[in-house]
């Protein structure tokens, strides 16, 4: 069964359509990027999942239902929607003792979740005080409190800094030893790219691209990158032969044959060739040609 | 229903604004107590004797710290949308309407618990000061003649301001925003209704604000000038604008998207 279903999801708010048609489901144990640029509908979507924003069109269910029917959904459902959502008065500690409270977790559980985002020592300062950085951890903690088997964060690595991103990485890889289900939308794909499994791309609130990473790459095409002093020649013989290259200098970036037939080439023409290598497209590449085509279509 | 419950106290208490209006209430009681008892002649103190616990002690905070409370009511529901926290709440319990009715109860207890605290003060200043100056006020004498009317006219005070409190939660689930929550409900309970009330009384006696006004004031003694409903009359009117205005915002706040 599918942890988390979406079906012809719409949001249209007045004359915007925020989210068109979305549909897909997250199998339980997977790690799923949701990807888009800022103002796709990534945390829109997130939110009909969890009933804080009502469709116009298409269903959600989550755990074999609807959010608003699960009991105790905290303890089921972690979402970090707002990294912000925190009153600046109150402290970190209170906080995450009212989602505690709401929800029935005991209170020896809010100290466990400030330990694991490492903010025991800040617990008793008020919000306001805290960075950026701090909040973003504080709101990770929260969604933590009900140990839930169901993690949605929305762009969970905002603020932080390389160090925080690094903890993120770390902090994600964990919940997935743990067996739990993650949907973790960005739009900073270098963020979630060594942690995912599968991608969802959404692009002017329409998805366009759905699987794994590797799948996707597929059609996409790997580079053949090298560096040559006789770069011009080089250039010319491989256009010649349908190539698509791009010249900087001595570098060719060469899309369309292979490194091997890249390098026959070079030696049957006399070519000394300093560099020769294959870089396989990073998701940046991926998103940037899937979106890409989506918006000239 | 519990769990929120402990949920939305620990949100009272976790914050200064509680607090502050606890500190407000008392300022707006005991103060003026402080200075009447002080300034007025000692001759006129004995000729009010008796009577003046109802003056100097129960009418400076029964109509302002009803208002107060009802500030507190809308601040304890637009803060959740100004400080974004109403996603953490409604992620937590998605049955907004539970929600919207635990807020309701919460602040009705908490303005009448303040209401209650600040009226006993008031009392208790006025009673010291009074003695300080050698006057009695009958402090004794009232609390032995203690009747019927006048517990129900100071449970009808304590239920008013806690229904004033709910009021000020239903407002603020209506109109989110905190600033025109709170301005544009001072504006209209302090000015637009005192300008209907004057120019139409038939019309005026039965706004909101002036019908709450009309419970908290037309008790005991005393009998405001222009609205005539009788306390219990104004009440039950009060009571109906609550039940009107927390369906109101039950209703609005489920079918409300939470962006």
């Amino acid at each position: 069964m599918a942890v988390i279903e979406v079906e012809h999801l719409t949001k249209r708010f007045g004359k915007v359509l925020a989210v068109d048609d979305v549909s897909f489901a997250l199998q339980p144990g997977t790690i799923t990027g949701f990807l888009g640029p800022n103002g796709a509908g990534k945390t829109t979507t997130l939110r009909m999942i969890v009933d804080l924003v009502h469709p116009t069109r298409g269903t959600t269910r989550v755990l074999g239902g609807p959010y608003r029917d699960l009991a105790r959904p905290w303890t089921r459902v972690g979402s970090l929607l707002d990294a912000s959502g925190f009153h600046p008065g109150r402290s970190g500690r209170n906080a995450l003792r009212v989602v505690a409270r709401a929800s029935g977790i005991p209170e020896t559980r809010v100290e466990e979740c400030l330990d694991m985002v490492e903010l025991t020592g800040a617990a008793k300062r008020a919000v306001k005080g805290y960075s950026t950085g701090m909040r973003q951890r504080l709101a990770l903690g929260c969604v933590l409190l009900g140990d839930p088997e169901v993690l949605l964060l929305d762009e969970p690595g905002n603020g932080l800094d390389p160090e925080g991103i690094r903890w993120l990485r770390t902090f994600l890889r964990q919940r997935a030893t743990e067996g739990k289900t993650v949907l973790v939308s960005s739009h900073v794909l270098a963020e979630v790219e060594q942690t995912v499994d599968d991608v969802l791309i959404i692009s002017k609130g329409k998805l366009v691209a759905q699987g794994p990473i590797a799948e996707l790459a597929v059609g996409t095409g790997a580079v053949v990158r090298c560096r040559t002093p006789q770069a011009e020649r080089l250039q010319q013989l491989l256009v010649s032969r349908g190539a698509a290259v791009n010249r900087l200098d001595a570098a060719l970036a060469i899309r369309g044959p292979s490194a091997a037939e890249v390098g026959q080439v070079a030696l049957e023409n006399g070519v000394v060739l300093h560099e020769l290598l294959t870089e396989q497209p990073s998701l940046e590449d991926l998103f940037l040609q899937i979106a890409g085509t989506r918006r000239e279509a | 229903m519990i769990d929120l419950l402990k949920a939305e106290i620990l949100k009272v208490r976790s914050t200064r604004t509680a607090l502050g209006l606890l500190i407000a209430a008392l300022l707006i009681a005991v103060v003026p107590t402080i200075l009447a008892v002080l300034l007025i002649p000692r001759e006129e103190l004995v000729q009010t004797e008796g009577g003046l616990i109802a003056v100097l002690g129960i009418m400076p905070a029964a109509s302002l710290v009803p208002v107060l409370c009802l500030v507190f009511g809308i601040l304890s529901m637009t803060n959740e949308y100004r400080h974004g926290t109403v996603s953490y709440t409604y992620l937590t319990t998605p049955r907004r309407g539970h929600v919207i009715v635990v807020k309701l109860l919460v602040c009705a207890v908490i303005g009448a618990a303040v209401m209650l605290v600040t009226g006993v003060l008031a009392v208790v200043t006025a009673g010291l000061g009074a003695e300080l100056r050698g006057v009695d006020l009958g402090l004794t004498d009232v609390s032995q003649d203690a009747n019927w009317e006048f517990l129900r006219d100071v449970a009808l005070v304590l239920l008013t301001t806690g229904l004033a409190t709910s009021f000020g939660v239903a407002l603020g689930a209506l109109i989110r925003h905190q600033v025109i929550a709170v301005a544009g409900t001072l504006i209209w309970a302090l000015a637009v209704e005192n300008i209907i009330t004057g120019l139409k009384p038939s019309v005026g006696e039965w706004l909101p604000f002036t019908v709450f006004l009309q419970v908290v004031v037309n008790t005991g003694d005393v009998e405001a000038a222009g609205p005539s409903l009788s306390s219990l009359q104004a009440f039950a009117v009060a009571v109906a604008y609550i039940a009107l205005a927390s369906i109101a915002a039950v209703f609005i706040t489920m079918r409300r998207d939470v962006t």
